[in-house]
């Protein structure tokens, strides 16, 4: 984490480098484009809209704490940030639960239809959401679980499915086979060992899953705004454009918004960033 | 312990598997397996299914479903200039955005890897956009694409580029330009990442045999260190190219495919065909989206057997 | 404690090919220390683990304590098995990876504490009992491997390479330390290996396996002294057995083994069984019964002489290896000296080959040929 130990592991590694100067110019200038987006949203979600439209770009002069009050109660921004915690953390831990189950009997056993079990929960990595989203809707429409929480949760266990089994079961793979086999002769049930082996040795890689689920379901936009249409039931992704759509001009309060919706990605990420990049690479690295 | 019946009997309902190691029973099985697959057949498989049977239906609220066949698909095909154009823009926001991607995060990782001082700090601040929803980043670039106080236009302004000053997003000459810029923002730190574990993995010995070969950076570069990222770089090209055939949330929230659909994407037309026009009909929109994931899937296999063919490097 | 019977256990993996096993039957008997000794992919581990119930077995049964235990679980065996890579559980401590085999077993937890320090304090892991595997050394990882299987206190031990992974000196120790637990707790005990060296030291008994078969059962020195065919002359020793190709010549009334150009007296052999061979041999002998001087022990009648040429000296400390070519013989032969050799390469020396340590081998079957019974091997019988 330390910035000035960084540089240490790579100046031993080769000695032919383009020259310093230019480079660390790039690296500060692709910084503010990556960053300064983010700082200047912050600045603004502290300032009221008069004040932005006077400059912009300007420090906060008074810090309004209480814009975050209002965005909260007045602007309905509680219930939208309740709603995506309330279906991110259910549909996180049944993902995670179903998942490690799933992934555990595809790296462990060999029986009759694995491979169709297999083929039939990865088939899901390259099934596009587009694809499913009208039926869903449909579907939704006559289970009466259309602008219902529980809906949306179903969908995203459903559709996430893919990538953790296909995470997790990489991982359970290469826990070595001696381990389930001392286990059993310990005497130990296949559930018992699941439970007791498989789980715990698998935290890091539960830990990569949840990570990643987490900021996609958080972020999740194209399910959420076919599926969920009342004000109530909206997450925050939703709720934010829904705001920005009936109050344009009300820069200052979007900006509110949006570090309602960034904070907690923001939190995780200055305590586990080396997590939380793994995780969400992780389905891209082999 | 010995007279644990139970396990004895359970054994003999399933022989051998009881005694295998890597077999379970078939309880174990079905409480492990059940729900997955329960959801699955409920919440992926039915659905692809319907929409399949969609795609050759006429379904509006409250009437039958009328079967049409292939219609659908003949409108789509033959007189659907809108079609058309959202295909075209899709393609182009593939192709270009996926080059910018791939050749960006490259970059961006090679200078860290380079010895760019403050690499752990910098690899974290660079990666922050991918972590960000595309709400959130769609917000913050319509702002700065604002004419009157966007950053884009401010910056020209004060470098004396006054005249070079856009209605960003509201021209159709540059508004998909301008999506396509703030996509590739958003995630060039994922391939950079990607690109910098296959760095660090890259083999010392062979970097450092080059160096004794009197190869300089660059030659380095060309001659080694590129061809030995190539499976890294045709996963991610592949990776790239099939996320952005889909691409609706940015569109959708910076333009919602206009101005006079020069930002259409395949995805925001299902869409709109689905829930925006008055047109009411789910089998025509699914008709689209069936024939999209056709052409994706075409794509996806075709370019994962261009790599098969090719990614064998021995290290 | 526990007498383990195999009788005709065959073993073929789904997916067809070789059978893993074939028809093996083997006994051992209570308080035995069983080595299955070959090279990798013989067999040796399939037979472990379907002992141990981690494996079906395809036909033939296996037993323990008279009962037939084809259908019952690992968990109710009742068998305790160290894995060659220790299969500790990471995340648990070593007193947890002691005791996790006892908890789901029902054995009272005063019971599991007493159990659990009684082994550590015998095994040295006293100090160790909080930390986790990744903090422990290969030695020590290796011993919570064997405490986890001596708290069970089974009625059966398994072993499947459990030396494999720990360095030279270390793996020496150990060994001494496993013979010692497993003489002292007397539990029957079968262990699986590839280095000939455990096998010899361990074993009360061990069975060489070949390609899914048996080859021979036997005390250690009376397998390597008696070796039934060339698998095992091969196998066993290092250097292995010399086998010099020999032509069978009746002389005046009697049989001749040609070697080259010496001539030696085959009378160790029945007539019948070496005009059965037909004129083709294999002469084997171990380089320890090779000798440069003429003074071997015994009995004169059963040395006899050849001329060699001496390609290379290699002196190894303990001893010394003399690579020699025998007149006449394309095959190079290894003979083992003392620390002192006169002989350097080039040089050419009688050699003299102890017959009463040779063994005659048809070429064809591989078999060995039965000796005649002779005073000085009942002697040898006696002194084991």
């Amino acid at each position: 984490m330390n910035p000035l130990s960084a540089a240490k592991p790579f100046a031993g590694k080769s000695v032919a480098y383009p020259r310093r100067a230019p480079l660390a110019a790039f690296a500060l200038i692709y910084t503010i484009v990556s960053g300064g987006p983010f700082l200047w949203v912050a600045m603004m979600s502290l300032r009221t809209t008069p004040e932005i439209f006077a400059s912009p770009y300007a420090l906060p002069s008074s810090i309004h704490w209480e814009k975050f009050v209002d965005a909260w109660t007045k602007s309905n921004y509680g219930t939208y940030f309740w709603n995506s915690t309330i279906v991110v953390v259910t549909a996180v831990a049944l993902l995670t639960i179903i998942g490690a189950m799933v992934a555990h009997c595809l790296a462990r056993y060999r029986f009759r239809g694995n491979r169709v079990v297999r083929f039939i929960v990865l088939s899901g990595l390259i099934l596009p959401p587009q694809l499913m989203i009208l039926s869903l809707f449909q579907i939704l429409l006559e289970y009466r679980l259309y602008n219902t929480l529980t809906g949306l949760i179903i969908v995203y266990v459903a559709g996430h499915l893919a990538i953790t089994v296909y995470i997790l079961e990489g991982f359970f793979a290469q826990i070595p086979q001696d381990l389930f086999d001392a286990a059993r002769l310990d005497g130990y049930s296949d559930l018992e060992i699941f439970w007791r082996i498989t789980l715990p040795i698998g935290v890091p890689a539960l830990f990569t899953t949840v990570t990643l689920n987490f900021i996609i379901l958080w972020n999740e936009f194209l399910y959420a705004v076919v599926l969920l249409t009342e004000d109530d039931k909206r997450t925050l992704p939703l709720g934010i454009m829904h705001f920005m759509g009936n109050h344009q001009l009300d820069v200052g309060m979007v900006a509110t918004g949006l570090m309602i919706a960034i904070g907690p990605v923001i939190l995780l990420y200055a305590f586990f960033s080396e997590t939380m990049i793994k995780g969400m690479t992780a389905g891209a690295v082999r | 312990m010995t007279e644990r019946a139970p396990c004895g009997r359970a054994a003999k309902r399933f022989p051998p598997g009881g005694l295998d190691a890597r077999r379970a029973s078939r309880a174990t099985l079905i409480i492990l397996l059940a729900p997955a697959l329960l959801l699955y057949a409920a919440f992926m498989l039915y659905p692809v299914l319907r929409t399949f049977w969609n795609s050759v239906h006429t379904i509006k609220p409250n009437n039958v479903p009328a079967f049409v066949g292939l219609d659908n698909f003949r409108e789509l095909l033959g007189h659907d200039w809108v079609f058309w154009k959202a295909v075209g823009n899709t393609a182009i926001f593939a192709i270009v955005a996926t080059i910018a991607d791939v050749l960006g995060g490259l970059l961006l990782a090679l200078a860290l890897f380079s010895g760019a001082p403050f690499v752990r700090f910098l690899r974290v601040v660079w990666f922050t956009p991918v972590l960000m929803s595309y709400v959130v980043v769609g917000i913050i670039w319509v702002w700065i694409y604002d004419y009157d106080w966007g950053l884009a236009n401010v910056i020209l302004r004060a470098i004396g580029l006054g005249s070079l000053e856009q209605s960003w997003l509201g021209d159709p000459h540059t508004a998909l330009w301008s999506v396509m810029a703030t996509h590739i923002w958003k995630w060039l730190g994922f391939n950079m990442i990607i690109f910098l574990a296959a760095l660090y993995a890259l083999p010392a010995d062979v970097l450092g045999a080059a160096e004794l070969d009197n190869c300089g950076w660059f030659a380095k570069l060309i001659h080694i260190i590129i061809p030995m990222l190539r499976p890294t770089i045709l996963n991610l090209t592949v990776l790239s190219f099939v996320g952005k055939m889909m691409i609706f949330d940015l569109v959708w929230i910076m333009t919602g495919g206009g101005p006079l659909w020069s930002t259409e994407t395949v995805s925001t037309y299902v869409y709109k065909r689905a829930f925006d026009w008055n047109t009411f009909d789910l089998g025509y929109p699914s008709a689209i989206a069936v024939l999209w994931f056709l052409i994706i899937l075409a794509f996806i296999f075709g370019l994962t057997q261009i790599m098969r063919q090719r990614d064998r490097l021995e290290f | 404690m526990a007498i383990v019977a195999m009788t005709r256990l065959n073993k073929l993996y789904d997916g067809g090919g070789e059978p893993a096993v074939t028809d093996l039957s083997l006994t051992v008997t209570d308080g035995e220390f069983m080595v299955l000794l070959g090279p990798s992919g013989c067999g040796k581990s399939s037979v472990l683990r379907m002992i141990a119930g981690l494996e079906p077995i395809t036909s033939g049964e296996v037993a323990i304590d008279g009962k037939i235990v084809n259908e019952v679980p690992a968990k109710d065996r009742d068998i305790a098995m160290v894995f060659q890579s220790y299969a500790l559980y990471p995340h648990m401590d070593v007193f947890n990876n002691l005791a996790f085999g006892l908890r789901r077993r029902g054995v009272a937890k005063a019971e599991i504490e007493r159990r659990v320090q009684g082994a550590a304090s015998k095994l040295g892991l006293l100090p160790f009992l909080k930390r986790k595997p990744h903090a422990l050394s290969g030695g020590q990882r290796q011993r919570v491997a064997l405490g986890r299987a001596i708290v069970r206190e089974p009625k059966v031990f398994l072993f499947d390479e459990p030396l494999s992974n720990l360095d030279a000196a270390l793996r020496v120790s150990t060994r001494n330390e496993l013979i010692r637990q497993q003489r002292e707790l007397g539990i029957t005990a079968i262990y699986v290996t590839h280095d000939q060296i455990e096998a010899m030291t361990m074993g009360h008994r061990i069975c060489i396996m070949n390609k899914g078969e048996v080859i021979q059962i036997g005390k250690p020195l009376e397998v390597y002294r008696n070796p039934a065919n060339i698998f095992v002359a091969r196998f066993l020793g290092n250097p292995p057995m010399n086998l010099i190709p020999t032509s069978i010549q009746a002389e005046g009334g009697g049989w001749q083994l040609r070697v080259g150009g010496a001539s030696l007296p085959a009378d160790c052999w029945p007539s019948e069984a070496l005009s059965r061979l037909g004129s083709q041999a294999l002469l084997g002998i171990r380089p320890e019964d090779l000798y440069e001087t003429a003074s071997p022990p015994g009995d004169r009648r059963l040395v006899a002489m050849a001329r060699a040429g001496v390609i290379a000296v290699e002196p190894l400390g303990a001893e010394t290896l003399i690579v020699l070519s025998l007149e006449g013989v394309a095959e190079e032969v290894i003979a083992r000296a003392g620390r002192e050799t006169r002989l350097r390469p080039g040089d050419n020396a009688a050699i003299e080959l102890d017959l009463a340590a040779a063994h005659l081998f048809d070429p064809t079957t591989g078999q060995v040929v039965p000796r005649i019974h002779d005073e000085r091997e009942a002697r040898w019988a006696k002194a084991e």
